[in-house]
């Protein structure tokens, strides 16, 4: 196209280091999590390859100076308030977008309102919910504020999301479904929610992954419990052990798994909205 | 269809052609109500509630380990007749605006090259979701991971001894400014890239195809056609990075020794002392630099005009 005998290798070569520059991190980080242990620094050379911090998190290391994180828990925790996040954001986020289909007194009071839950810095949310409470003689938990706080944050996302299926939504299928006498309750679950699944699966991801790896908005909101982004947290302010490490690569593949679930949920509705229409099609 | 309606008032139907009028009939205004209630109810709870309160508090006295709702300036006082907290403050808008630059300069070409110069959709796919793929690490872990990157005895240092570009180890590197901006951007540019690479994803080829026919050459086609219409995508970017930037204080609490202390770190500090008249003081001081951020980076383009 545009001078691109030189300007298109020239970028793409940028493109690669840059991306380099994105990922460096993480190579140095997975290999120094196989520094021997437990006398191996976080920090090169390696004195010896060795699986020892892997071990050493699963709790299967024989007891050293270095205390093991404390993981299982609070990845349950997480797991949970991840999930009840998703579970109330996707509903309230399809709800509110389903209302932004017609027209309504206060509409962009109510979509800045929403809005506003992503744009705070979770810093402030965070501080303010754990005013709030302190002010009213509420206890903070993991499982009340700070899932209060993360909704705030989870929300405007699914609704962005939803918002933006039902802009592209084909309206005339729900009206044949009206006019053939199916109530809307039936008409919502039979027709309009199946062709909106893929929406609400992204909004859930969305939600889910968000409040997973939620911090700021925990770190006052959540009381003495720890989430497990609060237990890496932690670790910030003692001595780094390559087990953070080992842990850092254990959770990137635990996102993977995750993207896979995402990715085999996607296809397979996409596949059975195609079966669908064929057999439509044959009928 | 009115019928229906009266017996299931959380599902309205799609609007039809003259929808416009039909939503003035009061019971489809009110199911729409419903179905906005639950969230607009728990924003007002949990965000607005919480956000006016930050400002309330910052107007308490506040005594040793208490605070009470007698209302006076001793925290506003305090802040800015402490050379700390106002450093904090010169620090965070310094920080902002050396990342924000860097992740604009770092990340424009990449944008181009994925939104304009690619031309096969798969790659432009592959291309993006390589840059959202370090996303599903967790955010605390990618902070952390530049440590062993930057140290003393990091890999970069080692990189560079072994190349003999350097003979002794940068220390600089590491517990600096500069090791919280390079974090920082790292973590925070692809929040750039996205947005551009999409508005420059919509450019018409043609009218590059007419510029170039005109005579104009690369330099000249960038500067008047391919950066003012990518311009909305700078600004939406621009607009992700600050709203994260300006609340940070994890990278800077982990990359810079605590030698670098954000309006954030401020924060943090001064809740686990529970000053929490103070926090909110540098809670109020943050909300007011983020909405003048905000509304300025409004003023360059109107998004709803250009989205």
């Amino acid at each position: 196209m545009i001078e691109s005998r030189v300007l298109k290798p020239a970028l793409a070569l940028y493109v690669v280091l840059f991306l380099l520059f994105l990922y460096g991190p993480f190579v140095v980080l997975g290999i120094l999590s196989f520094q021997q242990g437990p006398e191996g620094g976080p920090q090169f050379p390696i004195t010896q390859w060795s699986i020892f911090w892997y071990k050493h998190i699963l709790g299967l290391a024989p007891p050293s100076r270095v205390s093991p994180l404390p993981i299982g828990i609070s990845l349950v925790r997480s797991l949970t308030l991840a999930g009840l996040t998703m579970i109330t954001s996707t509903v309230l986020g399809v709800m509110a977008a389903q209302a932004f289909r017609r027209n309504f007194r206060g509409k962009a009071a109510a979509f800045y309102l929403i809005v506003l839950g992503m744009i705070v810095p979770g810093v402030l949310v965070g501080l303010g919910s754990a005013l709030v409470a302190t002010t009213t003689g509420i206890e903070r938990h993991w499982w009340s504020t700070a899932f209060a706080t993360h909704v705030v944050y989870t929300l405007p996302f699914a609704f962005l999301v939803m918002l933006a299926i039902f802009n592209r939504f084909d309206a005339s299928v729900e009206e044949a479904s009206w006019s053939l006498g199916v109530p809307p309750a039936r008409t919502f679950r039979k027709v309009t929610f199946p062709l909106i699944f893929p929406g609400v699966l992204s909004a859930m991801l969305f939600a889910f992954t968000l409040s997973y790896d939620e911090f700021a908005r925990t770190l006052f909101s959540s009381g003495r419990e720890q989430t497990l982004p609060l237990a890496i947290y932690a670790t910030f302010s003692v001595e780094i052990h390559p087990n953070v490490f080992a842990f850092g690569v254990l959770t990137t593949l635990f996102s993977f798994a995750l993207l896979a679930v995402y990715a085999i949920l996607m296809s397979l509705s996409v596949r059975r909205a195609k079966q669908v229409a064929i057999q439509e099609a044959i009928q | 269809m009115a019928l229906y309606l009266a017996e299931t008032p959380g599902i309205p139907p799609a609007e039809t052609v003259d929808g416009s009028v039909e939503t003035r009939t009061p019971r489809r205004a009110v199911s729409s109500y419903l179905l906005i209630a639950p969230a607009v109810v728990w924003m007002t709870l949990f965000l607005v509630i919480p956000m006016a309160m930050i400002v309330y508090v910052s107007f308490w006295t506040q005594t040793t380990f208490k605070i009470e709702p007698i209302l006076t300036l001793d925290s506003w006082e305090t802040f800015f007749s402490s050379g700390t907290y106002v450093n904090s403050l010169w620090t965070t808008l310094r920080i902002w605006l050396i990342v924000l630059t860097a992740t604009f300069v770092f990340g424009y070409p990449t944008a181009l090259f994925v939104g304009l110069f690619v031309k096969n959709k798969t790659l432009q796919t592959t291309l993006l979701v390589l840059c959202v793929i370090p996303f599903w690490t967790s955010f605390l872990i990618r902070v952390l991971a530049w440590r062993p990157m930057l140290g003393k005895e990091g890999a970069i240092n080692i990189l560079l001894l072994k190349a003999g570009i350097v003979h002794q180890p940068i220390e600089a590197l590491l517990f600096t400014d500069l090791s919280v901006v390079i974090g920082m951007t790292q973590i925070y540019v692809v929040f750039m890239v996205g947005p551009i690479a999409f508005m420059l994803g919509r450019i018409d080829p043609n009218i590059l195809e007419a510029a170039r026919d005109l005579g104009a050459n690369f330099w000249q086609i960038l500067r008047k056609i391919i950066f003012p219409l990518s311009l909305p995508g700078v600004v939406v970017g621009a607009m992700f990075v600050s709203v994260m930037v300006l609340g940070e204080f994890a990278t800077s609490a982990a990359l810079s020794g605590r030698k670098v202390n954000l309006l954030g770190n401020i924060i943090v500090t001064q809740v686990g002392s529970l000053k929490w008249a103070l926090a909110s003081v540098v809670g109020v001081i943050l909300t007011i630099i983020m909405g003048l951020v905000i509304a300025g980076l409004l003023r360059i383009v109107d998004l709803k005009q250009e989205l």
